[in-house]
């Protein structure tokens, strides 16, 4: 046990799941501290349980450690009993290898996955003893670094990061830390002049104090200006080209308590060819960059040598778009199966979805699938882009309920974009012919009922979709609507849950919102709020107060339709793909019309001049 | 440790190893202490499960429709308690000696969770029957008095609720103590001690130190956990033999 946890062990056995706490995990690296040019703080803004099932802080990890004068370490948000225990004690947040309280780190990093734990990264700076605000901290303190999926807008937080990753960080952290290196040994590191440097000479560098920005009398953004002439005046995202060559650790810290996903992740590609027109992710990550099948087996081989676990999850956004799936899962098994070594396919899509698929995947051994139709209608899936029918979604659970399963659950969303009423219904209506297929299927299980469950999400705009103007529906508008979908499913046999509208109206605001949320967010740390994605621990009201107190007006954020012309936010970042095409995207969802996946046919999204290997883009400059 | 790509030979020649006619039980004795104090029996059970697979060894797997390696533990340990003296019964189908056994798995492991001696055994959980702990109190409560009044204190029954399988029972705890001895040293309690560790009548001794923290009032209203170190030292058989 390292030296600092004397204190910490008296209180570990106060708290629940201490394991969560103790460290000293097999894989974890350590390094002398002495001997170590820049110490690089990885912190998760959750649960260690979520935290250490992330791949990304995995990546990232390995990839700092490599430099041998770097030591990253990481670190997790206690819960809330924890906490408490720490205040008590006078104990600050500490990084999980060395016992270290945060304040001795050169560099600290946060990963932003989604906007509902921008409460817990102000929490953790919190009980780490450090200023919340960019502005506040001296040359003594630690650079704080966010990155991730949130740093595509992360205005709302900007004023208390130092510096944003835009894009995939395996090379731009080392990169980071080589200018903070050298910086100080040449003695001239300050504060003002690292961050000026890092703008000016690491592509996919943002630091947000060097862009002034201004607004129109009506609120919305007029302009960002650069206060520098030698800083990009846009933020170009990085990406790995060629991931075949991009770092992949081949072992790993293992947990010794159960974590959300404790298993080998095996990241086959980047990117997703669809364009789902809600769909974040499906934008921010292209273009599409497929490993080789051979890399991927000998990475999955290494894995499980290293760590022996007996799962191996393929993940990607829309895993059997892989364009080598066949032949990666038949190399996978050549040894897996012997090995008792399950594989699982966490993202099907039903127009993909096959018999000698499932065959091959362990999701045999559990008695449910999981598809997402999204929309309940072909015409409301057509505006969204989704590119499945009916038929697709009837012959993928045939083919499930005639292996025997009697369990589906299928994800939708309500309140997209022209949604009428009828949409809500079609969704009821899916449901029932899922029911129906199953009793038409004769080789189903005679000797179980079948179960669907509707999971039904609210539409959340985002940037860097094609929906990124859109008004959300206001919460009257969504929870009528599920109500209205509750009122449809008579039959037993159809289970519905929906998500709390109230969380997405403030997910909206935070996704959407600008540096005028800062103030609301400091207040919202003084008043405690902490694990905001956690429904035990979410309180809209609160929320609402702390807005109105710093007179923001939510709706502004969620519920206005952003003009086509404004200047948004987050017009700062260029994450490859056009607003030009956003906007195509946009009118042709209005039109209904559907838009060709990648692989058939190029949109000119112009992703594409980022460059990128085995890009599924016929116009991919490499 | 060995490299990744040596472990994918070594699982290559472990094939051509000397099959046994019938699995081999090898008793694995390990230590469980610092930050493991706190992973569940469950945990280590997975972590276990692990372990074998990246120590390269012949286990044998149950045959079936979902095969699995067959591990035995001796008497569990509750969170928050070490121990140096932890079994674990794992079976192997192919010829490979117990010292080797023994390296792979601690180069699989950390200090805090290692195996100190691998064997073939001669005897069976069922056989133990006694535990041996050192627990140390550390509390604002504790004055010169102390180990005399609990010394005292311990004479007399203790009732206390424990957690059987039937529900919760009020039992006399003190029936369950073989020795006990207690002094002071540097302020601190430190108790030696040997309880019942039979499956039908364990002793947790943090119930035995809850119990007399209650009764000896050495906590001045602190909570409990927040004061004691255990440590499990050796068990036993019924005629107080140590078990091995």
């Amino acid at each position: 046990m390292n030296k600092n946890n004397t204190n910490i062990s008296s209180i570990l056995k106060s708290v629940s799941k201490p394991g969560r706490y103790s460290g000293g995990e097999y894989g974890q690296i350590i390094k002398d501290k002495s001997k170590v040019a820049a110490r690089f703080a990885f912190c998760f803004p959750d649960t260690y349980e979520i935290g250490m099932s992330n791949l990304g802080v995995r990546i990232l990890y390995g990839v700092l450690n490599k430099e041998d004068d770097v030591w990253c370490e990481r670190v997790y948000n206690p819960w809330i009993d924890m906490q408490e225990k720490m205040k008590e004690h006078g104990l600050p947040l500490r990084a999980c290898e060395s016992g270290d309280p945060l304040t001795e780190f050169d560099m600290i990093g946060f990963t932003l996955q989604y906007e509902m734990s921008y409460t817990n990264v102000l929490n953790m700076l919190d009980l780490a003893g450090i200023p919340l605000r960019s502005a506040d901290r001296d040359d003594s303190m630690p650079i704080i670094i966010g990155g991730g999926p949130c740093a595509y807008n992360a205005e709302p937080v900007a004023d208390f990061f130092d510096l944003f990753n835009i894009g995939e960080g395996e090379e731009m952290l080392p990169e980071l830390c080589r200018l903070y290196i050298k910086m100080k040994k040449e003695g001239r590191y300050t504060k003002r002049e690292y961050l000026h440097e890092a703008a000016r000479s690491i592509e996919g560098i943002y630091v947000p104090s060097l862009y002034e920005v201004t607004y129109n009398e009506d609120g919305t953004v007029k302009a960002y200006t650069p206060i520098y002439d030698d800083i990009p005046r846009q933020v170009k995202k990085r990406i790995m080209k060629d991931m075949d060559e991009s770092y992949f650790p081949e072992d790993a810290v293992m947990p010794y308590i159960e974590t959300v996903h404790d298993r080998i992740m095996l990241e086959v590609y980047r990117g997703c060819i669809r364009g789902c027109r809600f769909c974040q992710a499906g934008m921010i990550y292209r273009p599409v960059r497929e490993k080789t099948p051979e890399v991927l087996n000998r990475q999955a081989k290494c894995l499980y040598e290293s760590t022996g676990y007996d799962e191996i999850s393929l993940t990607s956004l829309s895993i059997s778009d892989y364009t080598e799936l066949e032949r990666l899962t038949d190399l996978l098994l050549e040894w897996t199966n012997e090995n008792m070594i399950n594989l699982s396919l966490p993202s099907l899509r039903v127009d993909s979805f096959t018999k000698e698929l499932m065959d091959k995947i362990a999701t045999v051994r559990s008695s449910s699938l999981t598809f997402a139709p999204e929309a309940g209608t072909q015409r409301l899936r057509d505006v969204i882009n989704k590119n499945v029918r009916e038929d697709d979604l009837m012959r993928a659970v045939g083919v499930a309920f005639a292996a025997g399963k009697n369990t589906v659950k299928l994800y939708f969303m309500s309140g997209l974009p022209t949604e009428r009423y009828e949409d809500l219904k079609g969704i009821a209506d899916l449901a029932s012919m899922v029911i129906d297929k199953y009793y038409d299927t004769p080789e189903r299980n005679r000797s179980k009922k079948p179960q669907v469950t509707i999971s039904v999400s609210c539409f959340i705009p985002k940037p860097f979709t094609p929906f990124q103007w859109e008004a959300q529906d206001t919460m009257e508008m969504l929870a009528d609507k599920q109500e209205y979908l509750g009122s449809c499913i008579t039959d037993k046999k159809i289970r519905y849950t929906h998500h709390d509208a109230r969380v997405s109206r403030i997910e909206a605001v935070l996704a959407r919102g600008d540096r005028r949320l800062a103030p609301a967010l400091e207040l919202a740390c003084k008043e405690g709020f902490k694990f905001d994605a956690w429904d035990e621990c979410f309180d809209y009201d609160k929320w609402i107060s702390v807005f109105e107190r710093c007179g923001i007006d939510p709706a502004f954020y969620a519920n206005r339709a952003f003009g086509l012309d404004e200047v948004l936010p987050w017009d700062i970042i260029d994450c490859g793909v056009t607003k030009e095409f956003l906007l195509r995207e946009r009118n042709k969802a209005y039109e209904g019309n559907t838009t060709p996946n990648c692989r058939e046919k190029c949109s000119g999204c112009g992703a594409n001049k980022l460059g990128g290997e085995r890009t599924c883009c016929p116009k991919a400059r490499s | 440790m060995l490299s990744e790509s040596q472990k994918l030979i070594e699982k290559k020649r472990i094939k051509s190893l000397p099959e046994l006619e019938r699995p081999r039980t090898v008793r694995l004795k390990f230590i469980k202490v610092g930050s493991l104090q706190y992973i569940s029996h469950l945990d280590l059970q997975r972590t276990f499960n692990r372990v074998i697979v990246r120590a390269c060894l012949p286990i044998w797997y149950t045959k079936g429709f979902n095969p699995h390696a067959k591990l035995v533990f001796s008497t569990p340990l509750s969170i928050g308690a070490q121990s140096t003296c932890e079994f674990l019964d794992i079976r192997i189908d192919r010829e490979m000696s117990c010292e080797t056994i023994m390296e792979r798995l601690n180069a699989e492991l950390t200090e805090e969770l290692k195996i100190v001696d691998a064997y073939i055994p001669e005897r069976d959980f069922a056989d133990i029957k006694w535990a041996s702990y050192d627990i140390s109190i550390t509390s604002g409560g504790i004055s010169e008095n102390t180990p005399e009044q609990i010394m005292q204190r311990i004479k007399e029954p203790i009732f206390m609720l424990k957690k059987t399988k039937a529900g919760e029972k009020e039992i006399d705890i003190t029936g369950l103590i073989h020795s006990f001895s207690c002094k002071l040293v540097e302020g601190d309690i430190k108790i030696s001690c040997t309880l019942s560790a039979s499956s039908t009548e364990y002793l947790n001794p943090e119930l035995l130190i809850s119990g007399l923290a209650r009764e000896c009032d050495l906590l001045c209203g602190s909570p409990l956990e927040e004061h004691y170190d255990i440590i499990r030292t050796s068990l036993y058989d019924a005629e107080f033999n140590l078990f091995k």
